[in-house]
């Protein structure tokens, strides 16, 4: 493998011994080092806000992949964020049975009340506004994910309780 | 032989081989069935949705590039279903691709395009404006359009099954895929062959953009100049002209497919048409003087009188006759012949990196061919480092672990690439690979070797059990090695003989025709080229020497040059060997002559003329027997490539027999039959072995960084420095701030102090 840029040579770190030994362990899970692909992005995401080129290199130096390869699987699945995301990731599903029930709706207050369309973050890092597709919730529509919290059968009112609630 | 099985195919019966592919069999049986991800030897995609046929019981119509024929299995590839499902495939293939077939490079051999003329309709039905996105370069060597892109991922597998290499992938999902890399700049061996494999005119040869319609270019086939594998490649050229090369399969069925490296795909020709080609003939009449430019009369009659007046003066031994393994036989031969025949010297020898002599002299096993590498059982490899000196060996090895599951010893000091795919990776001391020959030679040494190079006596205790429990083709390739270790490694099949094993050896010389040369017997001489060069002056008092002397000879000894009554060269270009030349004769290059060259695997492969030589340059064999001629001795070969074959084939014994027109389709190369040496005996060369390695320093660190892609790929070379494209690959490929619309060569100006350490460091290590 070509060496990395320099300036990623250099963000690239190792993180807490804690995080090592979990990385270390989904690896062994797998019978091909490379299997472990998708746990480990989970968690350089987590422990990074999102998943940039310094997080990318480290996953291709952790498991012996080029960094193209490490690169394909993370702009595939759109749960693995290449941008930052603020600290409250808002998903607020679009599909059939939200979307009859009036996601679009909480969208448009969402949007209104934070001032940020989906997709765009708060300039206070604060929130980031998503459309997803199918949270799996359909019985109790509309619904929403904020990082990995569910939020289901909601209407604007308790859209503002919700946001209310959240810590600063 | 494989179980057989019948199949009906549009109601007729065949009986085939159980197990194969569908589709490989309706197409070998005259059934055309179209397809675009499907591509042989390559792991299985079922995307493009093309092949679609019907087989009887099966729900749906099924894809035949990923069905296996079963007995009793029948099957429909023509009615008005499979018809109607293959123009909607292809209409939603063009749902997103611009029509404009009128500027792109591929048209006119794109595979789109023609099964377009086949299975599209006459109209669009879509009217939804199409998906929009730039042309870009992905490196100096890659063009992309990515609109034209059809996601059959023929190059993210090439690439990856191939080259090993993971360089470029598609990004992205659904309809937002992308062929792409990390960074959208592609940092890998820059091999090119997801162009070549592209059925679209997404990924495009960068540095033919716009040069040339396919249908203009007259294709010539013939063999790449570069490496020893000895690649069939089509050059295209237009009128005096080489533009591009080529390995695609409609116009070349060699033993690489559609495989060429880097040097093979964009620097086979640059250097063809170049300015700095020499024009004519010129004369150097004073030492120290300037070189004068004269006409080949004269400057043929100069040469043969001063040689003649120096055989006179000082005997025939004071000249010394040096070919090159670059020129093709009928020129190297044509010099041995020079050189016994007219001249009557001893001193013969070649620039060759180093000599195969010993091997050949007890080869105990015929050279295994790249075929037989991809399917060997077993794969030992000592020293070299093929994926950068012989990329068609690193994708043959590669493609036999990966694809056919053969077990792949290696046994290096650098951790080299292909490490990724051995079983087992010997690790050793730098230059202590011939100890490793030498305890599996010897089971007396195995302990002795292991501390030398560094390693477990177990390891060394597996590599002899696999050898000695190997079963089928054992493929033994090896590196540059000392004579007594050459001699070792060519009677390891002795040692290791068995019924259930085939042995077969697989030589790693660096140039294309550097089997050749030794089969022509120039590196039988009294002299090496190195010992040449410090007779100069004194024992030599005159040199003949077509091609240049390397790097790794005339570093230290350019005085030599200087001391010589006379040098005489014949080349393309001016180099380091012609500064000191008293006469320097145009050479013609591969793509004007022709000729043929012996491959590492013993194949022995058609040079064609593509082009009339350019300038005033002649073919080498020509230049020389016209000097012979000079001298007052006809060779009597009619001023033909093919009677000096016919000589060839007359006087070197592996060779009897051969013709041109045997030689004529390179789908099938014929190798020449080298002799199969005894039993010998081999304790001497055990001993002289084992005395070097006593003096490796057992101390010494391991080397643990793996050398960087292209290390040995992009040094810059007298062929190679002619495309501007090579001087950015030596610069490290950087990024351009712009990767759309211009070549990054326009952006970006290469600064001449890197370039030139660049130079330095490569000419160093040549």
């Amino acid at each position: 493998m070509n060496p990395l840029p320099k300036e990623i040579e250099e963000e690239i770190q190792s993180f807490s011994p804690e995080v090592e030994a979990e990385i270390d362990r989904h690896i062994a899970k797998y019978p091909v080092k490379r299997s472990a692909i998708l746990p480990i992005m989970f968690i350089v995401q987590r422990e990074r806000g999102y998943l940039d080129a310094a997080g990318i290199a480290y996953i291709a130096r952790r498991l012996d992949l080029t960094i193209t390869d490490v690169w394909e699987v993370a702009t595939f699945y759109t749960m693995i964020n290449l941008k930052p995301v603020g600290k409250y990731h808002i998903q607020v599903c679009r599909t059939l049975s939200c979307q009859l029930l009036g996601a679009e709706k909480i969208v448009e207050h969402i949007s209104k009340r934070l001032g940020i369309k989906p997709g765009e973050t708060t300039p206070d890092g604060r929130f980031t506004l998503s459309w997803v597709e199918c949270l799996g919730s359909c019985g109790t529509a509309p619904a929403m994910q904020i990082g990995f919290d569910y939020y289901e059968n909601l209407t604007p009112e308790r859209v503002d309780e919700i946001l209310d609630s959240l810590k600063e | 032989m494989a179980e057989l099985v019948k199949v009906t195919i549009n109601g007729e019966v065949y009986e085939v081989e159980k197990g194969r592919l569908l589709i490989d069999v309706c197409r070998e049986k005259g059934h055309a069935v179209p397809s675009f991800c499907y591509y042989a030897d390559l792991a299985l995609q079922a995307s493009c949705r093309m092949c679609l046929v019907r087989i009887e019981k099966m729900p749906k119509l099924q894809t035949s590039c990923t069905v296996t024929v079963t007995d009793g299995m029948v099957v429909t590839t023509e009615s008005e279903e499979i018809e109607k499902a293959r123009r909607g495939m292809l209409e939603f293939l063009l749902a997103n691709h611009p029509l404009d077939c009128p500027v792109c490079d591929r048209g006119g051999e794109c595979e789109l395009q023609e099964l377009t003329f086949d299975w599209g309709n006459l109209e669009e039905r879509f009217i939804e404006p199409k998906n929009y996105q730039p042309e870009r370069y992905l490196s100096p060597m890659v063009a992309n359009d990515p609109q034209r892109c059809i996601l059959c991922k023929r190059c993210t597998r090439v690439c990856d099954e191939w080259m090993g290499e993971e360089a470029i992938e598609a990004g992205g999902r659904g309809v937002a895929t992308i062929i792409s890399a990390y960074g959208d700049w592609l940092n890998c061996s820059q091999c090119g062959n997801c162009i070549e494999v592209c059925p679209t005119g997404t990924l495009l040869d960068a540095t033919y953009r716009h040069q040339a319609r396919p249908w203009e270019l007259v294709r010539t086939v013939s063999t790449c100049t570069f490496c020893s594998d000895g690649c069939q490649l089509a050059l295209g050229a237009r009128g005096e002209e080489v533009l591009r090369t080529v390995a695609r399969d409609r116009y070349v069925n060699g033993i690489n497919g559609e495989f060429l490296c880097v040097k093979g795909r964009f620097a086979s020709h640059p250097f063809v048409n170049h300015e700095a080609r020499l024009r004519t003939p010129m004369i150097r009449y004073r030492k120290g003087g300037k070189l004068v430019p004269a006409t080949w009369d004269q400057a043929i009659e100069f040469v043969a009188q001063r040689l003649s007046a120096i055989k006179e003066e000082h005997g025939p031994q004071a000249i010394g006759i040096v070919g090159s393994p670059r020129l093709t036989n009928e020129a190297n031969y044509t010099l041995l012949r020079f050189a016994r025949d007219v001249i009557g010297t001893e001193h013969y020898t070649a620039t060759d990196a180093f000599s195969l002599v010993p091997f050949f002299e007890n080869m105990g096993a015929p050279l295994a061919t790249h075929r037989d590498i991809r399917y060997a059982q077993t794969i030992l490899l000592i020293g070299g480092e093929p994926e950068e000196l012989q990329p068609l060996t690193g994708k043959q090895i590669r493609q036999a672990v990966r694809n056919g599951g053969a077990r792949f010893i290696l046994i290096n000091s650098v951790p080299i690439r292909l490490k990724k795919n051995a079983a087992q990776f010997v690790h050793v001391r730098p230059g202590t690979e011939e100890a490793a020959l030498l305890a599996l030679a010897d089971a007396d040494s195995v302990e002795f070797a292991a501390r030398k190079m560094g390693v477990e006596t177990s390891e060394i205790e597996q590599v002899r059990r696999a050898l000695s429990e190997a079963q089928g083709t054992v493929v033994i390739a090896f590196g540059e090695l000392s004579p007594a270790a050459q001699k070792i490694v060519a009677q390891l099949p002795y040692i290791y003989a068995d019924d259930r094993r085939r042995f077969l050896f697989h030589p790693l010389p660096l140039f294309n025709n550097s089997v050749g040369v030794h089969d022509m017997g120039l590196m039988s001489g009294a002299m090496t080229a190195t010992e040449m060069l410090d007779a100069a002056g004194k024992g030599v008092r005159a040199l003949y020497v077509a091609g240049s002397f390397l790097q790794q000879h005339l570093k230290g000894r350019e005085e030599a040059l200087s001391k010589l009554d006379l040098l005489v060269v014949q080349e393309l270009f001016e180099t380091a060997t012609t500064e000191y030349a008293d006469v320097v004769l145009p050479a013609a290059s591969f793509a004007e002559v022709d000729g043929t060259f012996t491959n590492n695997a013993g194949q022995v492969q058609r040079v064609r003329q593509a082009i009339p030589p350019v300038h005033l340059s002649k073919p080498d064999w020509l230049i020389v027997a016209s000097v012979a001629e000079a001298m007052g001795a006809r060779f009597g070969i009619e001023l033909s490539a093919s009677a000096i074959f016919r000589d060839i084939a007359a006087n070197v014994p592996a060779y009897q027999g051969l013709r041109y027109p045997l030689l004529k389709d390179e789908s099938r190369p014929v190798q020449v039959k080298h002799e199969i040496a005894q039993r010998r005996d081999i304790s001497g060369e055990i001993e002289t072995l084992r005395a070097t390695i006593a003096q490796a320093d057992e101390t010494a660190a391991k080397i643990t960084e793996t050398p960087p892609v292209g290390h040995e790929l992009f040094k810059l070379g007298t062929l190679t420095e002619k495309l501007p494209q090579f001087h950015y690959l030596a610069a490290g490929n950087p990024k351009p701030e712009n990767t759309l619309a211009s070549s990054p060569l326009v952006q970006l100006t290469i600064d001449a102090a890197l370039r030139r350490q660049r130079q330095e460091m490569a000419l160093a290590g040549d």
